[in-house]
């Protein structure tokens, strides 16, 4: 099979995970025992009955939900999500979703920068040292980050690094938000990304501050994801020292330096490389947890007070978004492992 | 006449003995493996026993006048403490019903743990049998189970399970079913790898023309030959599945607030974490410990058992 038959092939499968994503997610999410009607982040306090009639005939809300699912299918081809529950002020999904995007994608960035930072050096540490101290400190510190409820770890770093800090007159790190109150509207939107626009704008005093709120957020995210790729790292480092080719690197004469960063590095790291891709993708949806712990205004927050209003239209456009970067981060996975090792075929 | 055949051979239980003791070897000699067991097997002691070191019905004793109370000996948090100085010692202080949090932390640990056995039971026991007949029977069975766990690898497991239970109510039954949903999936693409690579092996052939049903050979030769991974992965899980639930406790799907459960428990301090740090503190540490102590030995019993590693 050509890569180009074998990527067209995951793209119609694509389209099949989004349909079954969003027909599942509208079932669940329509089906909620809310206290508010799912019709009325779509009637402002204005329209009289007949046109509240109206509105529930157009989107269909007076069809059983296998129906509805079709004109809720039908809205979004014409390009209309709908609009968001009175936690977001009944704004249009699609612009509430894309205006927090960007934080969210900050917080990513940052997350993913730190696990590597830290969790690539520990690995590979781990890998060399096998069974000796630092193999087993570092597997104390990828487990930990793994075991560590990931509410509970972000509430303690702000209460050490922020409250507890502050107290003893140490310089402290902020809490919550990804800028502080008095920073908002210092500069204009033009990436929605708060250090990028800091920059863009040339204002540094606003950068800072966006860089110090992303800390302790990036850290506790970074902390629970570190685990995995130093595990990774050290199992495939492992695999690769004991190959023929090493041994004659090695016999060679090379020195063991060369050895380990040039000739063995190389090839250990493509399942981390796969690993760190995975978790990008993850990490842009799923950091729900830590999204809310830190007051962080990104999609995360957003879903979780969209599931406890009941509100549908935001929770489809979130899954589904999430859903089709889950995808592709898989296809361009699998599609860089063809150029990453030449022994994969399709 | 084939039966025989089919029993294991002379030596072949010496064999398997000498092997296990090997692996109980090579895991003894790893300390950390030794302390994860230790821990994990005094968590489970302590969850078999707590209704009876602690007395069950003080959980549902409140005294508001001694809410979020801390006792001085043990330790200093700093100002804005409310200190107990009555007859009473809370060792680890008071939480938001004036109960004694340790008792509270000791009750939760039964719960807890229940909870995350039967949802990594059946979350294995549901992955590896589809799994196993995805992989065994191949084609468009295969085809259409890998499309299905393709949909639930697809969108964050927690927002599905939080859907989930919003939408079935708020009780512990659904809770689990809500995880178990998200679950499941893991062990089928686990179990269908493994089984793809041990089905092609010369004994299953072997096994095929002795004419024995695919059934059998499935789930007595195939599975029991590929059931170290999963193993692994279900004492991992285990971990993971007590920080899942504890973490949809916390987000405020308890089916009462006072219910002592470790999650539920820090839900209960987190908005009072600056005058009472201790009582989101230690139930987190607490589940922090039991997740670790079962990832040491799924992470020990990983390496133990890896063939490319062991000798």
């Amino acid at each position: 099979m050509k890569i180009y038959e074998y990527v067209i092939r995951r793209l119609i499968l694509m389209v099949f995970v989004l349909f079954s994503v969003s027909a599942i997610v509208f079932y669940l999410a329509r089906g909620f025992p809310t206290a508010v009607a799912p019709w009325t982040p779509y009637i402002t306090g204005r329209m009289t009955a007949e046109q509240i009639q109206q509105v529930i005939r157009e989107h269909g809300f007076d069809k059983p939900l296998h129906v509805q699912y079709f004109y809720w299918l039908q809205d979004i081809f014409r390009g209309d999500w709908g609009t968001t529950g009175l936690w977001a002020q009944s704004r249009p999904a699609l612009e509430v979703f894309f205006s927090r995007f960007p934080y969210t994608v900050e917080l990513s960035v940052a997350a993913v920068i730190m696990t590597v930072a830290i969790g690539l050096p520990l690995g590979i540490i781990s890998a060399l040292r096998n069974n000796k101290l630092p193999d087993h400190i570092s597997r104390i510190i990828a487990l930990t980050g793994y075991s560590t409820p990931s509410y509970w770890f972000g509430f303690i770093l702000q209460l050490v690094f922020s409250f507890y800090f502050l107290s003893w007159g140490l310089p402290y790190l902020p809490s919550s938000f990804a800028v502080s109150t008095s920073m908002i509207g210092a500069v204009p939107k033009v990436s929605g990304i708060p250090i990028l626009d800091g920059l863009l704008a040339g204002n540094l005093a606003y950068t800072w501050d966006a860089f110090i709120h992303l800390i302790l957020p990036s850290l506790s995210l970074a902390f629970i994801s570190l685990g995995y790729l130093a595990r990774i790292v050290r199992a495939s480092m492992l695999e690769v020292l004991r190959q023929d080719y090493i041994i004659m690197a090695r016999s060679k004469g090379l020195k063991e330096r060369v050895v380990i960063y040039r000739h063995a590095l190389k090839n250990a790291l493509i399942p981390a490389v796969t690993l760190t891709g995975l978790f990008f993708a993850g990490l842009l949806g799923g950091a729900l947890i830590t999204e809310f712990v830190f007051a962080w205004p990104g999609v995360g927050q957003a879903s979780l007070l969209a599931v406890f209003q009941g509100d549908s239209n935001f929770l489809l456009i979130y899954s589904l978004v999430m859903a089709a970067i889950i995808v592709s981060a898989n296809l361009a996975v699998d599609v860089a492992y063809l150029f990453l090792d030449p022994r994969i075929k399709y | 006449m084939i039966r025989s055949w089919l029993g294991p051979r002379r030596g072949e239980w010496a064999a398997r003995l000498a092997d296990l003791r090997y692996t109980l070897y090579l895991l003894r000699r790893n300390p950390l493996v030794m302390v994860g067991s230790l821990l994990s097997l005094f968590f489970i002691i302590l969850a078999l026993t707590a209704n009876f070191i602690v007395d069950p019905n003080i959980a549902g004793e409140f005294d508001y006048t001694k809410k979020y109370f801390w006792s001085n000996r043990t330790f200093n948090w700093g100002l804005g403490t409310a200190i107990y100085s009555g007859p009473e010692y809370f060792f680890l202080g008071t939480d938001g019903y004036g109960r004694d949090l340790l008792k509270m932390i000791i009750l939760a640990i039964p719960l807890d743990m229940e909870n995350a056995f039967i949802i990594t039971v059946a979350a294995a026991a549901i992955g590896v049998t589809i799994g196993a007949l995805a992989g065994y029977i191949g084609s468009v069975v295969d085809e259409a189970i890998l499309r299905i766990t393709d949909v639930f690898f697809a969108f964050p497991g927690l927002i599905l399970a939080l859907v989930f239970a919003a939408l079935l109510g708020r009780t512990i039954p659904t809770l689990r079913l809500a995880i178990l949903l998200v679950w499941w999936p893991t062990y089928v693409r686990l179990t269908r790898g493994q089984i793809l690579a041990e089905k092609e092996k010369n004994y299953v052939e072997a096994l095929r023309a002795l004419g024995v049903g695919h059934l059998r050979i499935l789930f007595l030769h195939i599975l029991p030959n590929s059931i170290y991974p999963i193993l692994v992965q279900a004492t991992m899980d285990f971990g993971g599945v007590i920080l899942t639930f504890s973490a949809l406790m916390f987000l405020g799907f308890s089916p009462s607030p006072a219910l002592p459960e470790l999650g539920n428990l820090a839900s209960d301090g987190y908005l009072h974490i600056f005058e009472a740090p201790w009582v989101l503190i230690f139930p987190g540490l607490t589940i922090l410990l039991i997740a670790l102590a079962f990832n040491l030995v799924g992470d020990g019993l990983r390496d133990v058992l890896d063939p490319r590693l062991r000798r």
